[in-house]
């Protein structure tokens, strides 16, 4: 009992840290990973055993293959392409943009995705003088929807991908088809949102339309050979299955492979500044932490007390994690909320059909990773866009993303709500 | 370098009987002969020392006698040091301290250096009278280690830098930055406030990154732009922005003591081409990379 309070009283402790960034987030989780260790809430050999490698190694496949494909210009390409594609005029640019976005962010990390599209945008502003506020929120909150339709698109379905045994193309299965309803009702809330608001010169639309976006594949080899990469690495995703393959062991071929066929020079630079350390052992020491809640017997008291509350009805439980998540994360981080949740989740499922739990995963997903739009501090990618635009002299305060995002999130939650009991129930 | 690490403490001697020079003498190169082996025998050297003394006094009011000699083919630089209770007589000018220096005929900048040491330390009274009264050679070495007296031996910043550096005011505008560059042909400067204190330093491509918002510094290439309106943004903030509000302090500035090849070291580790010297906040000079080469590598 009282190795419950303490393993309670540290997690609670680390996790105030984390959200509170008085210490550097990766340290707060160390140091509380190696707390409960040392307290003996959990044996090293077994709080080492914790850590999923699956996700840790899926990580940094991922960021090996992001930073080789980004050094070829192909996203500023697209996103270039796509701004004249929709003739310089700025609501369709914003709607171009905002499936873009999606898009890129269901393959790549949402922190990349807005590093990478956002300064496009603001470019784009610029050269049109209008404000890029508008683009810049709606990118942000595009990257975390489109981040939610696949395995690989945002860290909460990365774990709950390598916790459970979901296949890449099941996640697909379950998720694209509902984030495809939310992209489309999101672009119907831009539209309506800031059509009226855009106004732009011929003279200003011109210079965007003479923009020489085939300047920017500066190394054509190295493009045609990476998108064969990635490419055969989709198709191995989708044949996960068959190919009896763990997602990360192809994402780390497929990373390996680039940063051998590129130039040598280049490899350090990735392994020391595209892989984000700090991410990975942030990840790492947050598994050690969740494994003193299970090894001290948390988990299975609140797994008991949700069953119980509920009724043991799967349905009842799906929407209470659904919204509950959703709201938890458009307040803190998902990551240390989803490596909480996933050992509560198999508890519940305990003695249930993987069939009948289907519903409880997918809507710890969608609420975690669609929360994240609710407020300027939801997602990660929120306070990336916003310190951009910031650093150029626009300012967006909490309140200005909040009101903004926190209608994309109620629009996303409620069609997740929708479809879970359609499709499930 | 310290004096203290020239000497050892076998070669320092207090003397308490009235002795003359020469007697001194013999006594200092006995010393010297512990522990270096000199090229002449001790009473042939001592005839020398006398005959250098002959030609002008190596004695100096504050009561300090240097006698010295160069030897050939020596290669080395031997110090002996007599603390005297009586005073020594060089013509009427008494010594209470003799420092006897051989040293080689090429190395005169080194002997330079001793004497020029030498003579601060004997016009500090305080320090002097510590040494008389120190009684043996460890003490003796102590005390100017204390006092950290030290021997030039080489070119530091002080003696290579611009001391009248082109610098200008944080409240300066950008415009007078650009003429300033124009007309001096200069590519940066450090940042000085009325009072002469330090305040960064400011270079052309701080001024121009003004015309370049940041979101473009994120960019991983820009070979689809052929011009760029925001860089029409310098001709706008040339009037409005101030030196202070671009300007740079990255903590990276020398002491006029450091040594050039700290000065070099950090030039290249920072890639920096020109480095302020500062002591106290105060900005004393500039040592730019050209200077070191033209100075150091080429003389």
């Amino acid at each position: 009992m009282i190795s419950m309070i303490i393993a309670i009283a540290i997690f609670g402790f680390t996790y105030i840290l984390i959200m509170t960034e008085w210490v550097n987030k990766m340290t707060a989780a160390l140091f509380g990973g190696f707390l409960v260790v040392m307290l003996r809430l959990v044996g090293q050999e077994q709080a080492f055993e914790s850590v999923d490698w699956n996700v840790i190694f899926l990580l940094i496949g991922m960021m090996m293959v992001m930073s080789v494909l980004k050094e070829t210009g192909l996203f500023e390409y697209l996103a270039i392409k796509t701004a004249k594609a929709a003739q310089a005029k700025p609501v369709r640019i914003m709607l171009f943009m905002f499936f873009v976005t999606a898009f890129v962010s269901a393959f790549l990390d949402n922190v990349t995705t807005v590093m990478m599209l956002v300064p496009i945008a603001l470019l784009i502003a610029s050269e049109l003088k209008i404000s890029p506020v508008p683009f810049i929120i709606t990118m942000a909150i595009a990257s975390n929807i489109g981040g939610t339709a696949t395995m690989i698109g945002d860290p909460p379905n990365i774990m709950i991908g390598s916790a459970t045994d979901y296949s890449f193309i099941e996640f697909i299965y379950h998720l694209t088809p509902v984030i495809l309803v939310i992209i489309a009702s999101s672009l119907g809330i831009t539209w309506l949102l800031y059509h009226k608001k855009m106004v732009v010169t011929n003279e200003n639309r011109a210079r965007l339309m003479d923009y020489n976006e085939a300047n920017l594949i500066k190394n054509r080899k190295l493009l045609h050979r990476s998108l064969v990469v990635v490419g055969l690495m989709l198709t191995a995703f989708l044949l996960q299955s068959q190919l009896k393959l763990e997602i990360s062991t192809i994402a780390m071929i497929a990373g390996l492979v680039l940063l051998i066929i590129n130039n040598r020079k280049h490899v350090d630079q990735v392994l020391i500044h595209d892989i984000d350390w700090q991410t990975i052992l942030f990840f790492s020491w947050l598994f050690m932490l969740v494994e003193s809640l299970i090894a001290t017997g948390v988990m299975d008291i609140a797994a008991k007390k949700i069953i119980s509350s509920t009724g043991g009805n799967l349905k009842t439980t799906s929407f209470i994690i659904l919204w509950f998540s959703g709201i938890f994360s458009a307040i803190v981080d998902n990551v240390p909320f989803v490596a909480t949740m996933i050992p509560l989740i198999e508890k519940i499922g305990h003695g249930v059909s993987r069939e009948a739990m289907n519903p409880v995963w997918w809507s710890l997903s969608l609420g975690a990773c669609l929360g994240g739009n609710g407020t300027l501090i939801g997602a990660s990618a929120n306070i990336v866009s916003v310190g951009i635009a910031n650093r150029n002299g626009f300012h967006i305060s909490f309140k200005d993303f909040t009101k903004i995002g926190i209608i994309y999130m109620l629009n996303s939650l409620l069609i997740s709500t929708l479809y879970i009991w359609l499709r499930y129930f | 370098m310290l004096l203290s690490s020239y000497l050892d403490a076998d070669t320092i001697a207090f003397e308490t009987s009235l002795k003359s020079t020469a007697e001194i003498y013999a006594d200092q190169i006995g010393r010297i002969n512990r522990h270096h082996k000199l090229p002449l025998p001790s009473p042939q050297i001592v005839d020398l020392v006398l005959a250098r003394d002959a030609v002008s006094s190596t004695a100096y009011p504050s009561g300090l006698a240097i006698p010295h000699i160069r030897l050939d083919n020596f290669n080395d630089t031997v110090i002996a040091m007599t603390f005297l209770q009586n005073p020594a007589d060089y013509n009427g000018t008494p010594a209470r301290l003799v420092v006897l220096i051989i040293t080689d005929k090429s190395s005169s900048k080194l002997y330079l250096n001793l004497v020029a040491t030498l003579l601060k330390l004997s016009a500090n009274p305080d320090i002097m009278s510590q040494l008389q009264q120190a009684r043996d050679g460890g003490a003796v070495l102590g005390l100017l280690r204390k006092h950290n007296i030290c021997v030039k031996t080489e070119l530091t910043c002080s003696d290579i830098m611009d001391s009248d550096p082109i610098t200008i005011r944080p409240e300066a505008k950008l415009r007078d930055l650009g003429n300033l560059m124009n007309e001096r042909h200069v590519a940066g400067m450090p940042v000085v406030k009325s009072d002469g204190s330090y305040m960064g330093e400011v270079d052309v491509l701080n001024l121009l990154k003004v015309g370049i918002p940041d979101y473009m510094l994120m960019m991983d290439h820009l070979g689809f732009l052929g011009s760029f309106e925001p860089l029409e943004q310098l001709f706008v903030q040339e009037d409005i922005k101030t030196v202070g509000e671009i300007m740079v302090n990255d903590g990276i500035t020398l002491d006029p003591s450091a040594s050039i090849i700290e000065a070099v070291f950090e030039m290249i580790q920072h890639k920096k081409r020109f480095i302020s010297v500062v002591r106290d906040h105060k900005l004393l000079g500039v040592i730019t990379a050209m200077e070191v080469f033209r100075k150091v590598f080429k003389s």
